[in-house]
Parts: C-alpha cells; structure tokens; sequence
C-alpha cells in the first residue's frame, strides 16, 4: 500500500471529522466519516459553507489570509443533541492546487461539563452568600452577650481565659418599687418600659465608653475599664450614672409611670469571662462588682453613691457630697459620697 | 445532623457524573426526549444538576410552585414521569448507588410528581 493510500485510509477512520476544501470556490473535495457523521454526506459540488452552518466564509478567508488559520465552533443539531464542533482551518497545497484542510472535534461534552460547573458555582455561591449572612447574624448575637475583643478570643481559641482586671469601675442601677410595679402591669407593658429605658442606657453607655454586662430583672450592670483598659473608668461610670438619672428625669415628665433608680459605684480589681460551655453568658465578678451592688442598696432613690476612693478622679467634674461613714455589709466601714453633676455638666444641660 | 445522601455519595463529583449520565439518558428516550429537544443545552444541564443536587439534599433547592410553573407549559404525563424516574435510577445505579439509596431517591421523586405531571392519565 503506497504511503498516500495509507494517509488517506487513516483520514477515514479517525475519530476527527476531516474535509479538504479547494481555497478558491470552498468547493469539499474530501471528506471523512466522522464528518459525514455530524454534518451528513455532502453532495458532490457542496461547499464548505453550506456544508457547516454557521461558518463565515469571510471571516474564514480573512483570517486565513492574517494568522495562516481559522478556528471557530458551530453547534448543529443532527438529532436531539446539541452539539458543539470545534473547527480548525489551515492552508495545505497539492499539485499546484491551494487546498483548506479542515479540522472538526466534538467538544459537545465539554462545553455541557461547562454548563455543569456554571450551575454548580451559581449554587455553591449562593449558599456561600447564605452561610456568609448566617455568620454574621450569629457573630451580632453573640456580641450582645459578650465584649468583642472577648469574642474575638472567643473565636480562635474556643475559649475564654479569665482575666483580671486590676483596677476597673462598675455601676449597678436598681428600680425602686419595681416589684410592685410589676405586680400590678400587665407583664407586657412592664417589658417594654424596662426594653425602652435599658436600650437608652445602653446608648448612653456606649457614648460614654462604658459596656454594659447584663441585667437581672430590673437592675442594671455596666462597667469601664474592662475589656479595654482605660485610665479614665472612674469618671466614665460617673458620666452614665449621671445621665441615667437625668434621662429618667426627663422620661418622667411625658411618661405615665415615674421610674426611679439608685445607682452605686464600686471601683477596684474585677474579674472577666465567659460562663458556661453550652449556655455561655460574659460576666464579671469582684470586689468592685460587689462594692456597685451594696452601695446601690444603700443610694437613696434617684441619687448616685460612690466610695471615697473615687473622690480623685470625680472631684474636677462633679460635685461630691460627703455621706460619712458607713458599715456597709461585707465591706466593712466605709467613706462614702453623694455624686451629683458638676458645675460644667449642670450648665451644658441647662442650655441643652 | 445525619448526612444527606448527596454528601455520603460523595457531594458534586458524584453528583456531576450523575447528571451527565441522566443527560444522556433523558436525550436518547423515545418517552420523553423530545421535550428536551427545544431547551437550550445550557438551561437543561443548569436545570438538571439542581434538580438533582436537590433531590440528593445538595446545595440546591425548588419550590414545588416553581416545579409547577417551569412544567405547567409540557403538559407531562405520568408515563413520562415514570421514564424519567426510571432513567434517573438507572443513572444513580451505574454510579454506585446501593438499591436502598436510590429507593430514598424514589421516594424524593415521587414526591414531587403533582407538581409537575399535569396531564391526568
């Protein structure tokens, strides 16, 4: 067998679809089976055109002229299937004839594996966006129970280590009558005044740089200082005290329950962290929590009472009363003082 | 949480092959090829690889009204429901799938019928 019937007899049976058109009138004068088999048996006299729809001849030509090859893809439709043939035309000459030798490969399969990852992706992406917002609503929940920078820890080590805070402040708010005013309310309405009275104070914490750490019924915990170190705790808790009374004050004047509320401050080394595993709350714990809480009991209603040892840092900003003495359980006896708004604030308010 | 059948199978590589092999399938049926014949190959596959994504418990999901509307135009009947479910367990059987897990997947099919076969037989 001479080595061009060899050629021609492997043209035949490969599984690439292979025409050979005359360049000047595009006329097919060869074609294989696999060709024969997408685009049917072109008829003696077909050109290249008709037999491929799709082709543009002059695109062909022109880019045969410019790169020395044409590639392209038409899709056809022989049965139920699309399919997507990859076409490869490049220049060849044979006595004297110049000649296109065209290329086609199936590659239906990969653009439908295409397809598939599209739609993959859409799904994966879209459940990602999903998860992504699920994340965040998780992570705001828990930062209403805990500081961030606690949560932070919380998050990459699974846990969080206690820590001592040497020196921090901590103001302990409590209602007085509250047990009678919720004996006698509608358990809904007494919900939303407390709702509307504790997020007011948890904005004026916030301004004021104090975190607020929970509350019990109708008493309120806030402390500064901790988690984020600060000089400036004493009067930052002082500032909140002062502006939960006045906003209760003035609550009171358009509101027909009048709240009132003792508050006292507890100064002193204070204990962060995160109680429980499966039900974890952030807590705190210390002597200045238990110093907030005693002298709260001991406040008369609508007045502040802190211990002596703040007197440093509150006597530039606000005006101090002493209490004397006082035996005050678990503390021993104690100094204690009336704190009250200093001439500044007393008179940014009045103008307010 | 217990697994979904589309994670223990092996999740979208499975899956993947999966659908290629009902594609085939769905084409080359006499019952119901030729409702495929006029959807564009991309929709189809998109189509076909939620709906069994979905199927599996994958990442993917349809409302039985949004069944009901892409298949309300077909007028499908409950022959070619049958073919179609019969040429999904073929599918998932030349992946590995063990009989019990394509009876479950049966199952999901099954409950998906009214909303898609409108034509009473």
């Amino acid at each position: 067998m001479s080595i061009t019937a060899i050629n021609e007899r492997l043209l035949r049976a490969i599984g690439v679809g292979v025409a050979i058109a005359r360049e000047r009138d595009l006329k097919l004068i060869f074609h294989n089976g696999a060709f024969a088999e997408w685009f049917g048996e072109p008829a003696a006299g077909t050109d290249a055109v008709e037999a491929l729809p799709g082709l543009d001849p002059a695109a062909l030509r022109a880019s045969i002229a410019e790169a020395g090859r044409f590639d392209g893809e038409i899709t056809i439709k022989p049965k139920r299937r699309t399919l997507s043939i990859a076409l490869a035309v490049s220049p060849a000459e044979a006595e004297g004839e110049r000649l296109l030798v065209i290329e086609c490969q199936n590659v239906t399969r990969i653009r439908e594996l295409e397809s598939m990852i599209d739609s993959y992706s859409s799904m994966v992406e879209r459940n990602t966006r999903e998860l992504e917002r699920e994340k965040e609503r998780v992570e705001r929940l828990l930062l209403n129970i805990m500081p961030r920078s606690v949560y932070e820890e919380f998050k990459s080590f699974g846990v969080v280590t206690p820590q001592l805070y040497p020196s921090v402040s901590v103001l302990m708010l409590d209602f007085v009558g509250f047990t009678a005013f919720a004996a006698q309310t509608d358990p809904t309405v007494t919900l939303h005044e407390l709702n509307d009275v504790f997020t007011a104070f948890d904005r004026i914490s916030e301004q004021y740089g104090c975190e607020r750490i929970k509350t019990i019924g109708d008493a309120y915990m806030a402390v500064a200082g901790m988690p984020e170190p600060s000089p400036d705790h004493a009067r930052a808790v002082t500032q909140c005290a002062i502006r939960f009374i006045r906003y209760l004050e003035r609550r009171n004047q358009s509101h027909p329950h009048k709240w009132e509320a003792r508050i006292g401050l507890g100064t002193g080394a204070a204990v962060g962290s995160v109680v429980g595993i499966q039900k974890y709350v952030y807590d705190v714990f210390g002597p200045a929590v238990n110093m907030a809480a005693r002298l709260q009991a001991f406040a008369s209603p609508m007045s502040i009472v802190a211990p002596d040892e703040m007197k440093t840092a509150l006597i530039d900003d606000f005006s101090l009363t002493d209490l004397g003495m006082h035996e005050i359980r678990g503390l021993g006896e104690m100094r204690l003082m009336r704190v009250g708004p200093g001439a500044e604030t007393a008179r940014r308010h009045t103008t307010v | 949480m217990s697994k979904t059948l589309y994670e223990k199978c092996g999740g979208f590589r499975t899956v993947s092959r999966v659908v290629m092999t009902f594609y085939d399938k769905a084409l080359e049926s006499d019952q119901i090829g030729d409702y495929f014949e006029s959807v564009d190959m991309k929709r189809l596959i998109d189509h076909q690889t939620k709906f069994i994504s979905a199927i599996l418990g994958g990442p993917a999901s349809y409302s039985d009204e949004r069944l009901r509307q892409v298949h309300a135009p077909l007028d499908l009947s409950h022959a070619d429901y049958d073919e179609m479910a019969r040429l999904l367990a073929e599918a998932l059987g030349e992946h590995g799938f063990a009989p019990g897990d394509i009876q479950l997947v049966m199952s999901e099919i099954e409950a998906r019928r009214a909303p898609i076969v409108t034509k009473g037989d």
